[in-house]
């Protein structure tokens, strides 16, 4: 099948299409706003309840230490994969479809990470006291623990936040210079002092490109490690079936898998609400598509890998556990699981025929609550189901903790709501094919 | 510490004396419903055989204390440790409530305060002064009577004595009716403690995960 | 005093032309800044500026590994707690957060150096920018008066749509 002819774009039409949104808001962006700043808040008001009243007020108890808030923690810290998959190993590869997406990816590796790491906050017995995590000298003359799995996410979720932040910033740059031109007021003002003063010279643009070309591989060192220390968080310990060698991997091919989803379902949002249907195309849709299905099948591959390790393992401990997730009380959510991250997306998306914008994003709404479920099912089995049977216990979230889920996703709109409104969503100089090029390839 | 589960009815006299004398809170119903009682002990009920040939193995568990514990390299702030003396310590006012060390005990002998403490009158009464009480969101659990253990060595070094074996008595152990429990320094092989540790009835709960517990248990035929 | 011209280039032929036979008549690479919307691909060895990217990065890298590793075994030692059996320093153990330090120190230093090699925090010299147009190059050459109208000519005669005087 021949590609469609590649519909080249004046450039004055394409400035106007990716600026335009940032110009004055319409009611429905307001009222968007409004209502996930709402629930945000709720969120937050829930949170400062549960300081207030103790961390009680939360579904968790003896043995399930651990809820709802980490379950929501390592899978915020999964979605923020988005970017670097897309920004990082496509530019490596030089992908040049990659091209109007890489921006809509790394907003959500920013903002993902934030909220992922307010996670280990909230879910504190003490947050008034966080800070003992982070060293510094005091007068008991103690530091952290090094050998802790906790500070390891700590020094991780921190390095890949700031290398985010500024991954982010650099390809915006040249942008803001462009824009601080065009408009007025405190827009112009922010977006020169942003700017930096960027005049667009070659030896700006050589360093731009090179600093580009060295973060993404940083980047992407950093990323595979963080969620590989996350999942440290479980395998490091003794618990029955967290002791596994292949969480590692498991936890950053599961968060690639979510962070697709995630951006599959926003670059759709994004593509309706700013009439972006001319940039974010079918194709870009369609590439993103065949990703979240092969990542998909590398999902599968760990979880029967890992399930039936523990089956013919046979342990009792373990099988314990194993039981209880696929045979018991938690069954109903794990095949569920398996239809949402592998079957919805192989039909949807495997089927050349039903594979479009709108299938993509169905298959990736469901594999972002397959994945969710995934996060659960790895951590509440396992606490339910110690060694020591009489010490089985049962867990039930609270209305907290369903309050301040909400809240984060609602945060999660928010500001990428206020992003878009700030800053373009696609970067001309990156997404303009080079006219000036001299022939090559 | 020696356990002698040949002995052991399940009574729980070791359980309430835990309770008076760490100044344990009180669960109201909701709270023990959802699993968020505090017993530093507790006796587990294990019933083994098949009709009419059951038996029924009471087994007190507490922690354990052990050399290798899984509970203190995950703490961040250290708020859980291997103090000089062996025994392995909680520090309520360092401990940030990230409840890893709960999730990594393979013995379940760990609790959190999810809420601060309270007593209903007139128990607020009897509360032990040589215990502090934790406050909400920290972590606590069984510290072997760590106030006894002071008070013991303290009398002995004014008295200017060595400690005698059997000086010591947790609560628990010197509440048993059937003197099933047993404590001493397992250093000293001559103690009572070392003897039963080395009979051949004695063996430890999960040794296989390397956890060198210090609790032995005693029972014919395991 | 110097003057500026900048000339404007519809594509990268011209300008490449031009800025080889203006470095042919003497003028340096301080001498010739090229300005454009997106970056501008010349063919290799024709505005070939010095970098110190890599050696930055992994100067950075080795510092930040060395500091973490060592703080990490200060801190152990400094108040040793014994917990779980485990060394009071071990190299794997610590080794996450001497990596997670060793690539922040890698992207600090990144990012640091492409702010000082582009100019942008450096102290600007007072050379005026030609305003930039998309799709086209500008090249502003700094020249001595008395070499205008040689540069005026050289930069016509390569391909330039106009050459204006900044």
């Amino acid at each position: 099948m021949a590609a469609a002819p590649e519909v080249i774009i004046p450039y004055h039409e394409v400035r106007d299409d990716l600026w335009r949104p940032l110009g004055p808001a319409s009611n429905r962006y307001w009222i968007a706003l409004s209502v996930a700043f709402a629930v945000a808040a709720w969120g937050i008001l829930c949170w400062g309840y549960q300081i207030y009243a103790g961390i009680g007020v939360a579904g968790i108890r003896r043995p399930v230490f651990w809820g709802f808030y980490l379950v929501n923690f390592v899978f915020w810290i999964g979605i923020s994969h988005a970017g670097t998959l897309i920004s990082a190993i496509l530019r490596l590869t030089d992908a040049g479809w990659r091209k109007p997406v890489t921006r809509v990816a790394e907003a959500i590796t920013v903002f993902a990470l934030m909220i992922g790491g307010m996670f280990p906050l909230i879910h504190l017995g003490r947050v008034w006291v966080f800070y003992w995590l982070i060293p510094y000298p005091n007068s008991r003359l103690l530091w952290p623990n090094f050998r802790s799995p906790l500070v390891w996410d700590l020094t991780a979720i921190v390095t890949y936040l700031s290398g985010s932040m500024i991954y982010l910033y650099l390809p915006l740059i040249p942008d803001l210079a462009q824009l601080a031109e065009e408009t007025k007021g405190w827009r112009r003002r922010l977006y020169a002092a942003l700017s930096l003063g960027w005049t667009g010279s070659d030896r700006e643009w050589h360093s731009l490109e090179f600093a580009m070309k060295l973060m993404a591989g940083l980047i992407l060192a950093v990323a595979v490690s963080v969620h590989t220390v996350v999942a440290w968080d479980f395998s490091m310990s003794v618990a029955p079936t967290w002791h596994s060698t292949i969480f590692g991997p498991y936890f950053v091919t599961g968060a690639i898998f979510s962070g697709i989803a995630a951006l599959i379902l926003v670059m759709t949002v994004v593509r309706r609400a700013l009439h972006l249907e001319k940039y974010l195309l079918p194709k870009h849709f369609n590439n993103l598509s065949k990703l979240l299905l092969l990542l998909s099948v590398a999902w599968l591959y760990f979880t029967a890998a890992e399930n039936l390790t523990i089956w013919y393992g046979n342990d009792p401990k373990e099988m314990q556990v194993f039981g209880v997730r696929t045979r018991g009380g938690y069954a109903p959510f794990f095949w569920f699981m398996v239809f949402c991250n592998f079957v919805v997306p192989f039909v949807l998306l495997g089927i050349r025929r039903l594979r479009s914008i709108t299938t993509a994003a169905i298959a990736s709404a469901c594999v972002l609550v397959g994945m969710w479920l995934e996060r659960f099912l790895i951590i509440v089995p396992t606490l339910a189901t110690p060694r020591l049977a009489a010490a089985w216990g049962h867990y039930a979230p609270t209305w907290v903790e369903i309050s301040i889920t909400c809240g984060t996703f609602s945060a999660m709109v928010m500001m990428y709501l206020i992003f878009s409104k700030l800053f373009p969503m696609i970067s001309i100089w990156e997404f303009e094919p080079h006219p000036l090029e001299p022939e090559e390839e | 510490m020696a356990i002698d589960l040949d002995r052991c009815t399940g009574c729980q006299a070791c359980v309430v004396a835990c309770h008076a004398e760490n100044n344990l809170p009180v669960s109201d119903p909701q709270s023990a419903a959802i699993g968020r009682t505090v017993h530093w002990i507790r006796v587990d009920r294990y019933y083994e055989g098949v009709f009419p040939e059951i038996r029924e193995k009471h087994m007190p568990v507490l922690c354990q204390q052990c050399d290798d514990a899984p509970c203190e390299p995950v703490c961040p702030v250290y708020a859980t440790y291997r103090n000089p003396e062996g025994l392995n310590v909680q520090v309520y006012n360092r401990c940030v409530g990230t409840r890893y060390c709960a999730n990594n005990c393979p013995y379940q002998v760990r609790f959190f305060n999810f809420f601060a403490p309270e007593w209903p009158e007139p128990l607020a009464l009897q509360l032990n002064p040589d215990v502090a009480i934790r406050m909400g969101g920290v972590m606590e659990k069984c510290t072997f009577c760590i106030q006894r253990v002071k008070r013991s060595k303290n009398d002995a070094k004014e008295e200017g004595r060595p400690l005698a074996d059997g000086e010591i008595q947790p609560a628990c152990a010197q509440s048993c009716p059937a003197e099933a429990m047993v404590f001493g320094d397992l250093n000293d092989p001559e103690s009572r403690v070392s003897r039963l540790a080395g009979s051949g009835r004695s063996s430890r709960l999960l040794e296989e995960l390397g956890t060198k517990p210090k609790v032995f248990y005693l029972q014919r035929g395991k | 005093m110097s003057v500026y011209l900048s000339g404007d280039f519809p594509s990268v032929e011209p300008a490449t032309k031009a800025i080889r036979d203006l470095k042919s008549r003497g003028y340096g690479l301080g001498d010739l800044v090229v300005f454009s919307d997106e970056p501008i691909l010349f063919p290799p060895g024709v505005l070939r500026r010095p970098s110190h990217m890599s050696l930055t990065a992994v100067l950075g890298a080795i510092t930040m590994f060395l500091l973490a590793s060592g703080f990490v075994y200060f801190a152990q030692h400094n108040y040793p707690l014994i917990t779980g059996g485990m060394p009071i320093f071990s190299f794997w153990a610590s080794g996450i957060i001497s990596y997670e330090f060793t690539m922040f120190g890698a992207i600090v230093s990144t990012f640091g150096c492409f702010l000082w090699e582009s100019g942008l925090i450096r102290k600007r010299e007072d050379a005026p920018v030609p305003p930039i147009q998309p799709e086209r190059i500008h090249l502003r050459v700094r020249c001595r008066p008395e070499q205008t109208d040689e540069a005026n000519h050289l930069m016509l005669r390569a391909g330039a749509s106009e050459v204006t005087r900044l």
